[in-house]
């Protein structure tokens, strides 16, 4: 008992320490040097340095709701951090369990396991302290509770931008005041000053990153296909939440581009057979081991996108950053009527010439699988066979390997 | 005995003029965040889409893990249970009514749809949002139905749905004055029905109530004083049983029932004060701040003397669910015990919950509260 509560305990100091990521970073080169998925070690490097940063407290460190724009935060020269994004990383590393249970004695088990695993872990002392936390009310309703919860837990400031539904002028300067209102506020709140200039920048990169993902995008239409879905709802989309603003963020999906256009040139797919190509609908996947992708392997259906990776927004204009954050965030497909959302993904069908539909249903989201049966009748009224997978993001204990493979052979069956 | 009499009856009236709809258009709408003068001054009778209680959910239409309230306004939608209403006007609550508002368009496409876009957050930015918004939604109205909707029309509607809210109200404080001429079972009843019912037969209704109430002497009541907050309710089942084991709500913030605004000012700009008024009156926790909705009710709780609280959310309700544990702190230092219930919009009551309030009870007693 001693002995587990010291271990814990060193644990803890491990995590909370900014030396560990500084000291990983050395050591993981050295041990992905034979690894050639360069991408995925910049993935690795950008969130060391994010932790490392979140702890070293150098830097006003200011927590952020995944849909939340990351370009305000470098533009502001905060450190974000995003604990829906690190609940997915814990999961991924095969510790969300324990954090999950724990929250479970404060809050429905309903409620989403990204935000359960989070709670968890701030009960557990194991996160960085916000200074500030920002949110957005759009798309996920448990988001702005949550973090406003947290806002309390750590006595903190908690500001949040009122996302409209509907789009247009009146949205767009309802949302603009805001962020106008935001920067402002926030760096009094913070003690600092404001310096347009690094915000322009922090657009800049964000732009282009863009560009690259549109290229990413575009060469993902290749067949067969270059990049596996899998990685485009882990990492990828990690980096899409997350570094949009910074320069590892130009750099990791530079980095990517790059090696998609090898590999497009030369005609490698990721699989070794691809039959089918499939979309995958929802922002997430099960990060725990199970054997989803491999079953489809298995079967020679490539996930050949992610709608998650969807590029909806159009390029930022750096001297009016107020106003295109606000067209980012109008713009986003997700938000506002479920037929903006279809027909994104009836363009994606047809872009990545689709034979299949999977909409995976995260059990604590309301958002997204709300909509999952009418996107289904939709592209079933087209012909197009489409499942949905119910499973859970985050919490292995509410994931039924059986059902799902018998649901994934469903759908191998109707592609025929 | 004579208001128990003339509360059964009034209800009957308004059950009867609830079908008629003094033969104007029906519009339904879902949420208290709407102004519903808006429609009364396009000459249309508001209709609450607040379905009867049931386990029939369209399933088939939207997850297993969306609220029940929501699949159960679906279903009935879908097997023709709302065809006799002319539109819809769904706001934008929570994830669950954004969602209703798109298969609701999908599977039964009403005549006129509207989803109105509510702030979450209560600033003078968001006030003048909001109000270009109802403006939005007074412009579609007239052009769907051929209407003219105009300042004096909007401020005679405000004026009359004031009176409704300063009748309901005093009736409200009826409440918990002791052998309760009011029970909160029947005021929910009467509040749902008023709802749906033409605004001059409401008003009448509540006229008539009011008058023989305030006239009965206030009683002694020994029954155990508790305020009940939370999402929608299904129906008064819970708290019937809550008044059959002993127990009195003597004050509540809940949906349908107490959760309006309390007086809107008539002016030059109605919608503006529309939108002022609604997005001020006391916060459901689909709104950012839980803090001022929670200093709410700790202050109702202090007025009311009320011993305990009841927190109810439907299933999957995430604005209710996630703010709960916020609450109970917040009542943990008041020293307040809380019952946290979880409901199907069944509107039944079953065994488990019977055993769960009867020893809340039993627990404020043994708590000499
Ligand atoms: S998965 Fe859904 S509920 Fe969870 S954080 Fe994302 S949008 Fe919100
Ligand atoms: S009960 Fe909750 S989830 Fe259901 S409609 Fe109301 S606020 Fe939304």
């Amino acid at each position: 008992m001693e002995n587990e509560r010291g271990r814990e305990k060193l644990i803890k100091w491990a995590v909370k320490s900014p030396l560990t990521y500084r000291l990983l970073r050395p050591v993981l080169d050295l041990l992905t040097r034979k690894n050639d998925n360069e991408p995925f070690k910049i993935w690795v490097r950008f969130l060391l340095d994010a932790m490392n940063n979140s702890y070293a407290r150098k830097q006003p460190v200011v927590w952020m709701s995944a849909f939340t724009p990351s370009e305000i935060a470098y533009g502001m020269g905060y450190v974000p951090f995003m604990p829906e994004i690190i609940a997915s990383v814990v999961t991924y590393l095969g510790k969300s369990k324990g954090p999950i249970a724990l929250a479970n004695a404060y809050a429905s088990s309903d409620l989403c396991s990204f935000h359960r695993c989070a709670l968890g872990l701030v009960m557990e002392d194991y996160l960085p302290k916000p200074d500030l936390i920002i949110s957005s009310s759009y798309l996920c309703e448990g988001a702005n509770k949550f973090f406003h919860y947290l806002a309390s837990y750590y006595r903190c400031p908690h500001l949040m931008v009122d996302a409209p539904y509907r789009g247009g002028s009146a949205a767009k300067k309802y949302v603009a005041d805001q962020l106008k209102e935001l920067v402002d506020k926030s760096s009094r709140l913070l003690g600092l000053v404001p310096d347009m200039s690094v915000m322009s920048q922090a657009l800049e990169l964000s732009n282009k990153a863009r560009a690259y993902i549109a290229e990413i995008n575009r060469l993902r239409r290749s067949r067969p296909s270059p990049f596996p879905g899998s990685e485009g709802l882990s990492y990828l989309a990690g980096m899409v939440f997350y570094s949009l603003g910074s320069k590892w963020g130009v750099d990791f999906f530079k980095t990517l581009h790059l090696s998609l256009e090898q590999k497009v040139a030369k005609g490698e797919g990721y699989l070794p057979e691809e039959k089918y190509r499939l979309l995958w609908l929802h922002h997430i996947r099960p990060y725990y081991k199970n054997e989803i992708f491999k079953i489809l392997e298995e079967k020679k259906a490539a996930v050949s996108f992610e709608e998650t990776n969807y590029l909806y927004w159009p390029a930022l204009e750096p001297s009016k950053p107020y106003e295109s954050l606000a067209d980012k965030i109008i713009s986003n497909i997700w938000a506002g009527s479920l037929e903006r959302r279809v027909h994104a993904i009836e363009e994606m069908v047809e872009e990545y010439d689709i034979d299949g539909v999977i909409h995976f249903s995260h059990w604590g989201c309301r958002q997204s699988c709300g909509g999952a049966a009418v996107v289904g009748d939709v592209l079933k009224q087209k012909g197009l066979p489409y499942i949905v997978l119910p499973g859970d993001g985050a919490d292995p204990d509410n994931f039924s390997p059986g059902q799902t493979r018998t649901r994934l052979e469903a759908l191998i069956e109707m592609l025929g | 005995m004579q208001d128990r009499l003339t509360f059964k009856e009034i209800l009957q009236d308004l059950a009867k003029a609830q079908a008629s709809g003094e033969g104007k258009p029906l519009v339904g709408w879902t949420c208290t965040y709407l102004p519903v003068e808006i429609l009364e001054a396009a000459g249309l009778q508001p209709y609450r889409i607040l379905p009867e209680p049931s386990s029939e959910k369209a399933d088939g239409y939207l997850d297993p893990n969306m609220c029940p309230l929501v699949k159960t306004n679906l279903g009935k939608a879908i097997t023709g249970g709302y065809s006799f209403l002319s539109g819809i006007i769904i706001l934008n609550t929570c994830d669950g009514m954004r969602r209703l508002y798109d298969a609701w368009r999908f599977y039964c496409p009403s005549p006129f749809s509207f989803l109105l876009d509510v702030p979450k957050t209560v600033t003078s930015l968001s006030v003048s949002y909001f109000k270009e918004r109802l403006k939005e939604l007074a412009t579609q109205v007239e052009k769907h139905f051929k209407v003219e909707i105009t300042t004096d029309s909007l401020n005679q509607a405000i004026e009359e749905a004031n009176l409704t809210r300063s009748l309901s109200r005093r009736l409200i404080s009826l409440q918990g004055r002791g052998a309760p001429p009011v029970k909160h079972s029947e005021l929910l009843d009467l509040l749902s029905l008023g709802s749906r019912t033409p605004r001059s037969v409401f008003n009448k209704a509540l006229e008539k109530m009011v008058r023989v109430l305030e006239g009965e002497p206030a009683g002694v009541s020994n029954a155990y004083r508790l305020l009940l907050t939370g999402s929608s309710l299904d129906g008064s089942a819970l708290v019937r049983l809550i008044e059959e084991l002993g127990g009195e709500v003597t004050i509540s913030d809940i949906c349908p029932g107490t959760r309006f605004v309390d007086y809107v000012e008539p002016s030059a700009d109605p919608l503006f004060s529309l939108s002022h008024a609604y997005l001020h009156k006391t916060a459901c926790a689909r709104m950012f701040d839980s803090e001022s909705r929670i200093s709410a009710l700790k202050e109702s709780l202090l007025k009311s003397k009320a011993q305990g609280v009841v927190y109810f959310s439907l299933k999957f309700c995430d604005p209710f669910l996630y703010e709960a544990p916020f609450l109970e702190e917040a009542l943990r230092e008041l020293d307040i015990p809380v019952l946290f219930l979880e409901g199907e919009y069944t509107g039944r009551v079953g065994g488990g919950v019977r055993t769960r309030v009867q020893a809340f009870l039993e627990m404020l007693e043994k708590n000499g509260k």
